[in-house]
């Protein structure tokens, strides 16, 4: 589904930010990455996204080489691949349904949806999704008053929104606490089996990567240390992402 | 303690010594300085307190002559009152629609292009530094008197005011939801009107609220040079020494700026 092979990024200051990285997520399958500050987890989801235009490599999803396309058609491309960060980054004055709902926006270009309007269809599949995450009851409610997990789940539905088949998730649980991290976690891991998408999450939370991680991609220096289903991860492999350059 | 440490703490105590006495000197010829500058305001502008005070004679017999207000012009005053709120609303109304897109393009987070940027700042920048009673003054001579060039004058005005206050406000505006919505593949209007809009309209309508106060006060100003309103009628009452009538007025301008204050606070509050 979501196949990376060279990938490479080099910073105009000469940094290699990324080496030679290649992984693999069939639908389905929750990959975690993890690895220390600085290791490149999030330049490589950029990367994917096309938020940051890698060096050299190529980005697959499904027959779709990414890196080789631009402007409309990367957008359309990318109507595929949806995304969560470690913040909703929801709109905090509109209404929970109506944020679910704008992530199906790629879809609908008409007068209705640019004058700030969304399709009464796309607003009654909000209805639904947030039946999926367990927000039901919340719909009219303004994003502004959600908790950090409440919030994280309504991301996830404005992911779901968008009708991907690959999702990434850049460190999802980092602001939240122990209990609603593992309910977001569980959410990933049922999405990605239910709904048969290719769920890649960057973590710092081992813990978490060992309870719901298909396969764990460490990643060091910009180069992949290992890839390995989550039972054969030891803990002196994780401890050595961890460790400083020099040690 | 050694000679070697007795002598090291005898000359950091002189050097604190001599550093004290500076910042003294420092801060005595600072506000001798401050108190230079205030005397000089004095004889710049040919401050005569004496002549306030043999003067008011002059004053309270303007005041006398100006009691009891003119109640009979209240229905004559009605229009050219409903015509400086109006001068002040179209002022408004024209300065968010001009200063809007402009924002944007004056905005480093949101402009297409630098060159866009400059003259968006540039217009920005050139409109609220001339001031509206020389745009009413220029607007007079284009269109002629009464309340459109007011209008306009306000307009343009607003255009800088307003502009400097969206593109601070877009600049400094949360970004992340706004990249959310450009990932999921949302076009450019479409996160405008989504996103940025939801975003930044409380902060707008405050500061064109805002506006609208001052655009009041200053178009009761404009009718002085001409462009309309009860700026203008006072202007003639007192030219006619019709202190009962300019009373009146007095009174219906404390009422307008008062009203237009308080409605405009309630609105930001409640947006806030």
């Amino acid at each position: 589904m979501l196949r990376v092979c060279g990938l490479s990024l080099r910073y105009p200051n000469g940094k290699l930010a990324l080496s030679d990285f290649a992984l693999t997520v069939e639908a389905g399958e929750l990959v975690v990455v993890l690895g220390g500050n600085g290791s490149g987890k999030s330049t490589l989801l950029k990367c994917i996204t096309r938020t940051l235009k890698p060096s050299a490599g190529e980005v697959w999803l499904g027959d779709t080489n990414l890196c080789a396309l631009e402007g409309e058609k990367l957008r359309r491309a990318r109507l595929e691949l949806a995304m969560i960060w470690q913040h909703a980054s929801l709109v905090g004055r509109r209404s929970v349904l109506t944020n679910v709902a704008t992530g199906a926006l790629g879809r609908h270009f008409t007068l209705r949806t640019v004058f700030g309007r969304l399709p009464r269809c796309e607003l009654e599949a909000a209805r639904g999704l947030l039946g999926d995450v367990g927000l039901a009851n919340l719909a009219e409610q303004r994003a502004s008053t959600l908790s950090g997990g409440q919030a994280q789940r309504v991301a996830i539905a404005r992911s779901l929104a968008q009708r991907p088949r690959v999702l990434l998730a850049d460190e999802p649980v980092a602001s939240l606490d122990p209990e609603a991290s593992e309910e977001i976690m569980r959410l990933l891991q049922r999405l990605a089996r239910s709904e048969r998408l290719a769920v890649l999450c960057v973590l710092h939370q081992v813990e978490l990567a060992y309870s719901y991680a298909d396969r764990v991609i460490g990643i060091r220096g910009g180069c992949i240390a290992f890839d390995l289903p989550r039972g054969e991860v030891s803990r002196e492999a994780v401890r050595g992402l961890y460790m400083s350059e020099a040690a | 303690m050694s000679l070697v440490a007795r002598q090291q703490a005898d000359a950091s105590r002189a050097a604190g010594g001599w550093g004290g006495a500076i910042t003294i000197a420092i801060r005595f010829v600072l506000i001798l300085l401050g108190i230079a500058v205030a005397i000089q305001t004095f004889i710049v502008v040919e401050a005569r307190p004496q002549d306030l005070i043999t003067g008011i004679h002059g004053m309270a017999d303007l005041i006398w002559r100006a009691i009891p207000p003119d109640f009979s012009k209240l229905p004559a005053a009605f229009w050219p009152t409903l015509q400086t709120v109006d001068i002040a609303l179209f002022g408004t109304l024209v300065g968010i629609i001009i200063a809007l897109p402009l924002a944007l393009l004056a905005a480093a987070n949101m402009t297409p292009s630098r060159v866009a940027y400059y003259a968006a700042r540039a217009i920005i920048g050139f409109t609220r530094a001339v001031p509206d009673l020389v745009w009413a003054l220029l607007f007079v001579t284009a269109v002629g008197l009464g309340p459109f060039p007011g209008g306009l004058a306000l307009g343009v005005h607003s255009v800088g005011m307003l502009g400097r206050l969206f593109a601070e406000t877009i600049e400094q505006m949360d970004m992340a939801p706004i990249q959310a919505l450009q990932l999921t593949g949302a076009r450019r209007l479409q996160v405008f009107s989504h996103g940025i809009i939801p975003i930044i309209l409380p902060s707008l309508l405050g500061i064109s609220l805002y506006r609208l106060d001052e655009n009041i006060r200053s178009s009761l100003v404009l009718g002085f040079v001409g462009a309309g309103g009860i700026g203008f009628q006072l202007l003639t009452a007192m030219n006619l020494f019709q202190y009962q009538e300019v009373s009146l007025l007095l009174i219906i301008i404390f009422i307008v700026v008062l009203t237009a204050e308080r409605i405009s606070a309630a609105l930001r509050e409640r947006l806030a």
